[in-house]
């Protein structure tokens, strides 16, 4: 099928087409330099393209498919005539190939931009739409795609004129084609090219985009509906303060559309899209107030308000009717996002009135997967400035009088939440729960935080399900900075003793990591009476990571409270260790000592540390031995030269002549290594 | 080759570090999740070789020693098992076969123990398994990754040439045997087994076959095994065995136990899998046992890694791309 295209060019006619030595030349291996269209020297490799050429006709998929990859090698052997005048034609009448093919040409021809020609008279970029148009009509999604990126770029490079009447000419061709695919296309691309139409252009794409959003195909509708708060942010961004005048197009057509697609008569996957699309009309009226002139009559701040709240007005229910709507798929969407939708209506008054009882609802809802999600929002709501009626203060008696005094943030009305939470049937609303609910901490301040979310936190230290446990201990430090250690001690700690013997690992690793921060707050008394002993007791852990974490902590420790209070709590217990039965403990006792070693001086260390490694030098199994030689790699340095020779180098010796391989493999290492430190110094 | 008696890989100097340089630009590679190159595995595999042509058909281990099962391309369940046990060098295994099929990893996975393998000889040793063959490798999996992750089945020769080398069991401290599969009829003695040529494809039949893939089973005797190769053997067949050759205990793996280990024939076998959810839907437990300096054997259990950049929380994501 590929041979019916006559003027490509042939191996024979190669010499003449990219005016280079003929193939069987010796020179045309090597590369040979032209100066391509746009004037920046291209490198162009005449065989290459050559075998590009006919691997493009090839039979073989995966060779057109990388051939098609490689359309700016071809284009640059070709010129810019024969690419306008063959290649692209060519590939116009290859729209029929299979997808991976069309995918990697409609990727291509955005980079072919430079090759096709342009003079100071002429740009011949436009050209590129013609293939384009038909691959952004294609039905396979990714190749409009790729097809959609590349339009988007050969338009960046059109003047005004050009941009109008060849892209903005094209997408109305295709928001009107028969194929419902085109008209997907065309969804697309009106918003991407709104802010360069003309007046006349924007207001019939105007009508082509409201007649997409009524298309009898609800495929097109969807994907209407996915890119109609783009239009609005960008009209709004393109026309101003305009647009939201009484006969501005966002007041008109574009909300009529938003109420239009949110109906309860559309299928899911339409009304899907309305929660993202109330945000962007959010951000555009953000937007509007931003861009007020305070010398116009019309355009002035007040007068923005004024009518953008009264849009807002008729956007609200839209929104709070998806946390009512009967797919949970849209509620599940309107979870997700609603952080978003606080924040792009935050700047509207009153809008949080209707927002947070609605949000409240979500973290209500029947699905456990809604709940999930708008829980994770938790904090990002809380977080909006704003505030509002406490829970059951609207009633009849007081409806009419908005005094600020009764209001209160909207942390402080969600924290009362928090409980009920807590007691949710899935573990994984309260995992997401644990995740987050100490970043209200900060927002309410260390009375609400004590009176309202530590009960509940506790309760989720001590939940059933792992994860829970895990999640709210990695995310205690909030809460700690907002109600102070001593509090953080009578109320946590027992809760925090208990998962330190937990059954899953990974939260006995949470509990270990906090250590350091507890012994800072707490103090050395307390530690040695509460702490002390597990810490210990975390070196003879059965899990490998718990034992090495603990042996890393001890630097930590020794650092914290000090080397005599190393020497006189840690090191003895540190030592029965190093009589463990289980090489596996020994050699973590080992390691554990470097680290203690590497925190303290060097007198310390030396008439301390330094003899309890060199004993374990003699330990029967070489694992032990081999981590003495690596620790003596660590802490060697430090001495003097004294103690280098009388101490450590008789133990390296006898290291060296160790029958495992490994073991005089390290002490070689650390003997290298040591007598590099001390040559040095003499 | 001889590989009927057991010379120990013995350097007798220190190896001078450079020596080893390749080898841990590799394992930071593969301990990372970084497949090796083509070159590199070309050049893995051909020190390997050299290393396992050395090991005997019943190498001879010394405790303390953490015995795994299989681990079937799920690299991070591997380094789960890391995690839990300890990494090389410090902690010494043996891991009893079926590195590559069924998971989504098999050549990381393969290509970092046989790594550590050669860095580490004496702390790391693997055997072969019923799945380190060319015939089982292209129908479960490992084949086609290869092809997927290489372009051509060239890694997929270097590993399964490699695999022939692969000893096929172990003795710990000449009281636990150690094997993938089971035992065979036509094996009495470990003295038989000493003098099998080992260097090639797994047979269909005899016992080179059976010990990759024989199961024990409450039935006593020799039974036919529902596998279509090897036998069942019952505790009568291990109680014989085990006195036989003076043995305690039969370490194997090959048989997928919801518990990660599993006691049968009154403690003379036990069945060890290390692969943890296999097949990322059994939701089994995995377990390695730990065998120390006395012979004292702790088993350690765990639960498949958390995936990467996945936080704590099961979120359903709704269906849009209908």
């Amino acid at each position: 099928m590929r041979a019916k295209i006559p003027n490509m060019p042939s191996a024979a006619e190669t010499d003449t087409i990219i005016r280079t030595p003929k193939p069987t030349d010796s020179v045309m291996n090597e590369m040979i330099m032209e100066t391509a269209p746009s004037s920046t020297p291209v490198v162009i490799d005449g065989e290459e393209a050559l075998r590009q050429i006919e691997h493009l006709r090839s039979d073989d998929l995966s060779l057109r498919i990388s051939a098609a990859r490689k359309l700016t090698t071809i284009s640059a052997a070709l010129g810019p005539d024969r690419t306008r005048e063959e290649l692209l034609p060519f590939l116009s009448d290859g729209v029929d190939d299979e997808d991976e093919v069309l995918e990697a040409i409609a990727a291509s021809l955005g980079e072919l931009i430079p090759f096709v020609g342009s003079t100071p008279e002429k740009n011949f970029s436009a050209s590129l739409l013609g293939p384009l148009e038909l691959l952004l009509a294609v039905e396979e999604n990714t190749v409009r795609e790729k097809a959609a990126e590349s339009a988007i770029k050969v338009a960046n490079s059109l003047n005004d004129e050009e941009y109008r009447s060849e892209f903005v000419g094209m997408i109305g061709r295709l928001a009107t084609k028969e194929w419902f695919t085109a008209r997907i296309a065309g969804c697309g691309l009106i918003p991407v090219a709104f802010g360069r139409m003309s007046n006349e252009l924007q207001s019939s794409h105007l009508q082509y985009f409201a007649n997409l959003c009524r298309d009898d195909a609800p495929m097109v509708r969807r994907i209407a509906s996915r890119n109609l708060g783009a239009l609005i942010y960008k009209v709004a961004e393109a026309m101003g303060p305009s647009s939201i005048a009484d006969n501005g197009p966002i007041s008109t057509t574009l909300l009529d559309l938003l109420e239009l697609l949110a109906g309860g008569d559309q299928p899911d996957s339409v009304r899907l899209h309305t929660t993202e699309n109330c945000v962007c009309f959010g951000n555009a009226m953000t937007l509007l107030k931003e861009k007020a002139d305070p010398n116009s009559m019309d355009h002035n701040e007040e007068s923005i308000t004024t009518r953008s709240n009264a849009l807002v007005k008729r956007i609200l229910p839209l929104v709070v009717a998806t946390i009512d709507d009967r797919s949970w798929r849209v509620r599940w969407t309107a979870a997700s996002k609603f952080a978003l939708v606080v924040k792009a209506f935050s700047s509207l008054n009153d809008s949080m009135d209707a927002l947070v009882p609605a949000y409240e609802k979500l973290l209500q809802d029947p699905e456990a997967e809604v709940r999930t999600s708008a829980t994770l929002n938790l904090a990002e709501v809380a977080k909006t400035g704003s505030k509002v009626y406490p829970v059951g203060w609207l009633n009849d008696d007081n409806m009419d009088c908005d005094d600020l005094d009764n209001r209160i943030t909207i942390a402080e009305r969600l924290v009362q939440r928090v409980m009920t939470l807590t007691e949710d049937d899935s573990e994984n609303v309260r995992a997401a729960l644990a995740m987050v609910a100490t970043e209200l901490a900060p927002l309410l301040g260390k009375d609400i935080t004590i009176s309202h979310l530590l009960p509940p936190m506790l309760l989720l230290l001590r939940d059933s399900t792992s994860e829970v446990r895990l999640n709210i201990i990695s995310s205690l430090t909030l809460l700690n900075d907002v109600i102070g250690e001593e509090l953080l001690c009578e109320s946590l700690l027992p809760a925090i003793l208990d998962l330190a013997e937990d059954g899953k690992w990974r939260i006995r690793m949470a509990v270990i990591e906090r250590m350091p921060l507890l012994a800072k707050q707490l103090g050395k008394d307390f530690f040695n009476d509460k702490l002390l002993e597990l810490c210990v007791g975390w070196l003879g852990d059965d899990i490998s990571s718990i034992r090495e974490a603990a042996a890393k902590n001890l630097k930590e420790l020794t650092t914290l409270l000090g080397a005599d209070w190393a020497i006189e709590n840690l090191l003895p217990r540190v030592k029965a260790v190093m009589e463990h039965p289980s090489y596996l403990r020994r050699t973590n006792a080992v390691q554990g000592i470097v680290y203690m070693g590497s925190a303290m001086d060097v007198n310390t260390t030396q008439n301390e540390v330094l003899p309890i490694l060199l004993e374990m030098a003699c330990d029967t199994v070489p694992n032990v031995r081999f981590n003495v030689a690596k620790g003596l790699g660590v802490l060697g340095p430090s001495f003097n030269e004294s103690v280098y020779e009388s101490q450590i180098t008789p133990i390296l010796d006898l290291l060296n002549d160790d029958p495992d391989r490994d073991v005089r493999y390290f002490a070689g290492q650390t003997g290298d290594s040591l007598k590099g430190v001390f040559q040095k110094e003499q | 080759m001889s590989v009927t008696t057991a010379p120990a890989p013995n350097n007798t100097a220190a190896t001078p570090s450079g020596t080893y340089n390749d080898l841990e630009i590799w394992l930071s590679k593969l301990t990372n999740g970084t497949p090796l190159s083509e070159s590199e595995v070309q050049q893995l595999c051909n020190k390997a070789r050299e290393t396992l042509t050395l090991e005997a058909n019943v190498q001879p281990v010394a405790a303390p020693v953490t015995v795994c099962g299989d681990i079937h391309g799920q690299w991070h369940d591997l380094m789960e098992l890391y995690r839990i046990g300890g990494s090389a060098p410090d902690t010494n295994y043996l891991f009893m076969g079926d590195y590559v099929d069924r998971g989504y990893y098999s050549v990381e996975t393969v290509s970092l123990l046989v790594c550590l393998k050669v860095r580490y000889p004496e702390r790391v040793h693997v055997l072969r398994g019923n799945h380190e063959s060319r015939q089982i490798t292209q129908v479960y999996g490992f084949y086609d990754e290869c092809v997927r992750k290489y372009g051509s089945a060239n890694v997929w020769k270097m590993f399964t040439d490699l695999f022939d080398y692969f000893p096929l069991t172990a003795l710990v401290e000449n009281q636990i045997f150690c094997l993938h599969g089971g035992l065979s009829p036509s094996v009495d003695a470990l003295d038989h087994i000493r003098q099998l040529d080992r260097v090639q494809e797994v047979p269909h039949e005899g016992p080179m076959c059976d010990l990759l893939w024989s199961d024990p089973d409450d039935r006593a005797g020799w039974g036919i095994s529902p596998r279509g190769a090897g036998f069942t053997f019952g505790q009568d067949v291990s109680e014989q065995f085990n006195a036989r050759n003076g043995l305690t205990l039969v370490a194997r793996a090959h048989q997928l136990v919801m518990e990660g280990y599993n006691w049968s024939h009154e403690k003379n076998v036990v069945t060890i899998f290390s692969a943890p959810n296999y097949c990322y839907r059994c939701g089994n437990q995995a377990a390695i046992m730990e065998v120390d300096e006395r012979i004292e054997k702790t088993f350690l259990q765990f639960d498949p890694a958390p995936r990467r950049g996945e936080p704590h929380v099961n979120r359903r994501t709704p269906d849009y791309f209908l």
